[in-house]
């Protein structure tokens, strides 16, 4: 690990070479046992037995006071780091730290160190108000009663809770549980908190309550933030720097403009169209060889949602002609083209080598525009 | 990786009691009490349950009772007396049953408490807090102690009502010493099972068999001296057996202890076993479940 | 397709059970437990029952059993108890299953009649606790005496089809409940403790005092019980039992029409109120 040298080089979160493999689990059946594989299924089962390796040698600072993006699809190991950083999860190479204290050897004061909020409804007892739920965790994290009663009380006046703290969480709305969430990890006032899509499943009136509570809990009260989310737009207008993880590996971290800037002098193609053929991106990438064409959306008819087709690269603009050509040859409607900056969804497409966002991305992304 | 004393100066600073100091004993004894707390909390938003619950343990207690009295005719066996002393059938297995209750403490109240954590979705919540997890499983406990010690006054009602009850009401003092002590070895046995369904998604299966083994191998219903000779010997691996045999020398009129010795030495013997042996069990199901990443898998 | 012919009801059956069968399979070692483990629960009677009388036979008991072995009445006692556990709790469980998993509002909204569900899981819930339960007598015949003649096979599965049909109609109405009231287990718990305390799982009714006489005759297990251990134990034959049989019926007839109104009732009921697979 490295040795501080200037007071702007004091880290909240340091790894190093950190590594997590899970091995895969094969089901078989009741009767699987009995079966004997033939040389086919045997090849085949030898990838599926294959361990995951959802970090690979990963290597991150944080400094404190920073709100920190961790950026990647399902799956890419943004969940896995937090955990292991939050103590759930042994990692198996490499070391971690946070807020001094090391993950494996002093999980005790990393522990009082950091609150955890996760996105997802069942963190909280449902049968219990909100305030039994602060004063349980409040006990959990060692606050003799008296501090536990007064912290209580203030957080569910910031978190605007105090007038439905005594009605049971099985009443609330999720955005209300998630504050509750957020409240909890609060309690006890940690310098550090690890943010695992806190605002997955949330509506966009709650989601941005959240997002202005974050970004208030770095700027002024100081705390350091790992924010982990597929959510590029929330990275984007929340983050002092993000890390793009894909498929347990940091492919590039900096600010979000830094990384923007990585894509700027390549040109930007959108084309928007509807139902477009199955395979037509392989079409549209063999007749432009010199263009990167990723199929961000694959559009559905039955909800009138169209295709976003996004062409990147020196000659993107020079080849919309062809890849018009070709959607009109197989009767695709073409319903806008745009030329457009670099958004952090080309930074990942760049970086990952065109691997394709979730759906719900867009969705989101068309959400949070409209707010 | 060594922590540089300026990076700490700049670092936020925590504070959390550790270790064997009296500000850390207090803060698990807390959050003992205030899982203790939880759990009736959350038991009591449903009444009914619980009025279930306290009543139920008569209807299972009751049947042994029926059972015994329909086999002999009547409230007394020539044949229990001639092994124990005692022929009253019902004190002899009301006194036995009651235990019973305390079997289930460990096995199901404390062997579930993580796996039930599991199910409401808040065991990460609760494993990333500096308080130790075996005092969560110990708050458990205590809630479920003190829920059979309900059942039992409901069902001491109810049976002395029925049938009476002949106990020495002056043998109730050192009765309950040996219930404390056969109650922690009894949480060490419980740690060992929570330990169990934290590496098994199944592990019910391995608390329901370790339950009936230890029912079966405890003189609950009949006396020690029923079983072979083996069966015998191993039944004192469980406190429940020197737990119950204390307990009976001090309740039951004319009782014979059915083995000889010192049940107040067993029990302590077996305490310390018990909590060692489970403690050890449980940190490594915890090291190993959070290597293997399948802490929050129902 | 606003009708259904009794074919595509019957895959409607036949997929529920079909799924519920893969659904326990893909937990085999749950499967073997419950094949084996319910001897242990008799086990403690059985040694109580030796403790008291001094041997494996009471002639007190014999008195009021009909026989002096005490042993193979509470394994029987003990095996068609099984049916009951996995009646009371087997289709209640499989709603709530299907609501902790989120496919309950799918299941009721699909156009299908939701009763041939509900046999579908009672059918896999039979199946299975069958399965069990000759395990289970299996294991009884081989270490506790109970003697198996082929003649008694068929009467007695006779007699295991009407005790499943009434318990379906219970079973109908715990689902029921359960769809509006999430504490409705609390019932099944209930309902678990009566069949116990007042059929003569583990001693003959007639040990009861009158008025526990009269309630465990308002239950099929009873008279079930009886049936069986004339068949089994006292090497009676199917007539008789005539009886008990025709009581069977009657309960089950009058069991399953309540259950079945009771289910469309309340279901109809939940769909307006919205509460249906609130968990």
């Amino acid at each position: 690990m490295s040795t501080p040298t200037d007071d702007q080089d004091v880290y909240s979160i340091e790894t190093s070479g950190l590594t997590k493999v899970f091995a895969k689990k094969r089901h078989r059946g009741i009767l699987g046992f009995l079966r004997r594989e033939t040389e086919k299924e045997k090849s085949k089962n030898e990838k599926t037995d294959a361990l995951t390796l959802a970090l690979d040698h990963v290597n991150l600072k944080v400094r404190a006071g920073e709100l920190f993006g961790l950026l990647g699809p399902n799956g890419a190991g943004k969940t896995t780091l937090v955990k292991c950083l939050a103590t759930i999860l042994i990692p198996d190479e490499g070391t971690a730290a946070v807020n001094g204290y090391d993950v494996m050897k002093e999980t005790t004061m990393v522990r009082a160190s950091i609150g955890l909020v996760v996105g997802g409804e069942r963190t909280l007892y449902w049968k219990l108000t909100a305030r039994d739920n602060l004063m349980y965790f409040a006990s959990l994290y060692k606050m003799p009663r008296a501090e536990a009663k007064k912290r209580v009380n203030e957080i569910l006046e910031i978190m605007n809770l105090r007038d439905r703290a005594d009605e049971r969480l099985e009443d609330y709305s999720t955005g209300m549980r998630q504050k509750v969430a957020i409240a909890r990890a609060l309690l006890h006032n940690p310098p550090v908190l690890l943010l695992d899509e806190p605002t997955l499943g949330l509506d966009p009136t709650f989601s941005r309550q959240i997002r202005s509570q974050i970004r208030d809990l770095c700027r002024n009260q100081g705390k350091t933030i790992l924010l982990a989310t597929h959510y590029m737009y929330e990275a984007d207008e929340l983050c002092d720097r993000v890390a793009i993880i894909n498929n347990g590996q940091i492919a590039a971290v900096d600010s979000p403009n830094r990384l923007k800037a990585m894509v700027r002098e390549k040109e930007l193609v959108e084309i928007t169209c509807v139902n477009p053929p199955l395979g037509i991106e392989a079409e549209l990438r063999a007749l432009c060889p010199k263009v990167e064409i990723v199929m961000l959306v694959q559009g559905d008819e039955a909800t009138a949602r169209p295709a976003r087709i996004k062409m990147m690269g020196e000659e993107a603009e020079e080849s919309v002609g062809t890849v018009i050509d070709a959607l009109r040859k197989k009767r695709v409607q073409i319903t806008s083209l745009n030329v457009g900056m670099p958004t952090l969804e080309d930074v990942f497409i760049k970086l990952t080598g065109g691997a394709k966002l979730t759906e719900g991305t867009e969705n989101e992304k068309e959400r949070h525009e409209a707010e | 990786m060594k922590k540089n004393t300026n990076q700490v100066r700049k670092l936020g600073m925590v504070s959390s009691p550790t270790g064997f100091t009296w500000a850390n004993v207090k803060a698990e004894l807390r959050a003992i009490w205030e899982s203790n707390v939880k759990q009736w909390k959350i038991e009591l938003a449903y009444p009914l349950s619980f009025i279930r619950q306290c009543i139920s343990p008569v209807f299972f207690l009751l049947p042994y009772l029926i059972y015994g009295l329909a086999l002999m005719g009547g409230g007394y066996s020539p044949n229990l007396q001639a092994l124990v002393g005692t022929g009253d059938i019902v004190t002899f297995i009301f006194t036995g049953y009651i235990i019973m209750g305390f079997i289930s403490t460990a096995v199901f109240a404390m062997g579930f408490s993580i796996r039930n954590e599991q199910w409401f979705g808040t065991l990460e919540s609760i494993y990333i807090t500096p308080t130790n997890r075996l005092s969560i499983v110990l708050g458990t406990a205590l809630h479920s102690t003190v829920h059979q010690g309900i059942s039992v006054i409901v069902e001491f009602s109810i049976i002395y009502a029925i049938f009476g009850l002949g106990l020495k009401m002056t043998g109730i003092l050192p009765a309950l010493v040996i219930f404390a002590l056969m109650m922690f070895a009894l949480y060490g046995f419980g740690i060992v099972i929570s330990a169990l369904s934290l590496l098994l998604k199944e592990g019910y299966i391995v608390s329901e068999g370790l339950a009936s083994v230890m029912t079966i191998l405890s003189p609950v219903a009949y006396p020690l001296l029923v079983l072979p000779e083996v069966a015998r010997n191993a039944s004192f691996i469980f406190p429940t057996a020197p737990g119950l045999i204390g307990i009976r020398t001090f309740l039951l009129q004319d009782y014979r202890p059915e083995v000889l010795g010192n049940m107040f030495l067993a029990l302590l013997v077996l305490d310390a076993a018990w909590i060692l042996f489970g403690s050890l069990i449980f940190r490594l199901a915890d090291h190993y479940v959070r290597k293997r990443g399948s802490l929050e898998k129902y | 397709m606003t009708q259904s012919s009794l074919g595509t009801n019957l895959f409607v059956v036949w997929n529920e059970v079909k799924k519920n069968i893969k659904f326990l399979l893909a937990y085999p070692i749950v499967f073997v437990f419950w094949g084996i483990f319910p001897i242990f629960w008799f086990i403690p009677f059985i040694l109580q029952g030796e403790a008291l009388v001094g041997g494996l036979s009471s002639q007190a008991f014999a008195q009021i059993a009909g026989t002096p072995d005490f042993v193979p009445f509470v394994v029987i006692g003990s095996v068609l108890n099984s049916y009951v556990l996995s009646s009371l709790y087997g289709m209640g469980e499989s709603i709530r299953r299907e609501a902790y998993q989120g496919t309950l509002d799918y299941v009721l909204a699909s156009p299908c009649n939701k009763a041939y569900i509900l046999i579908g899981k009672a059918v896999s819930e039979s199946l299975t606790s069958t399965i069990f339960a000759v395990s289970q007598l299996a294991i009884s015949i081989l270490f506790f005496g109970i003697e198996l003649t082929v003649g008694v096979i068929a009467p007695i599965l006779f007699i295991l089809i009407l005790l499943v049909l009434g318990l379906y109609g219970i079973a109908l109405m715990l689902a029921a409940l359960s769809l509006r009231f999430k504490q409705a287990h609390d019932l099944a718990h209930t309902l678990e403790y009566v069949f116990y305390l007042f059929s003569p799982v583990r001693y003959p009714v007639e040990s009861l005092p009158f008025w526990a006489q009269l309630l465990g005759k308002l239950l099929p297990l009873t008279y079930a019980l009886i049936a069986v251990r004339a068949l089994l134990l006292l090497k009676q034959g199917l007539s008789a039992v005539y009886v008990e049989i025709l009581v069977l019926l009657v309960l089950d007839v009058a069991l399953i029409l309540v259950g079945f109104y009771m289910f469309n009732w309340m279901e109809n009921k939940t769909k307006k109120s919205g509460m249906i697979s609130q968990y």
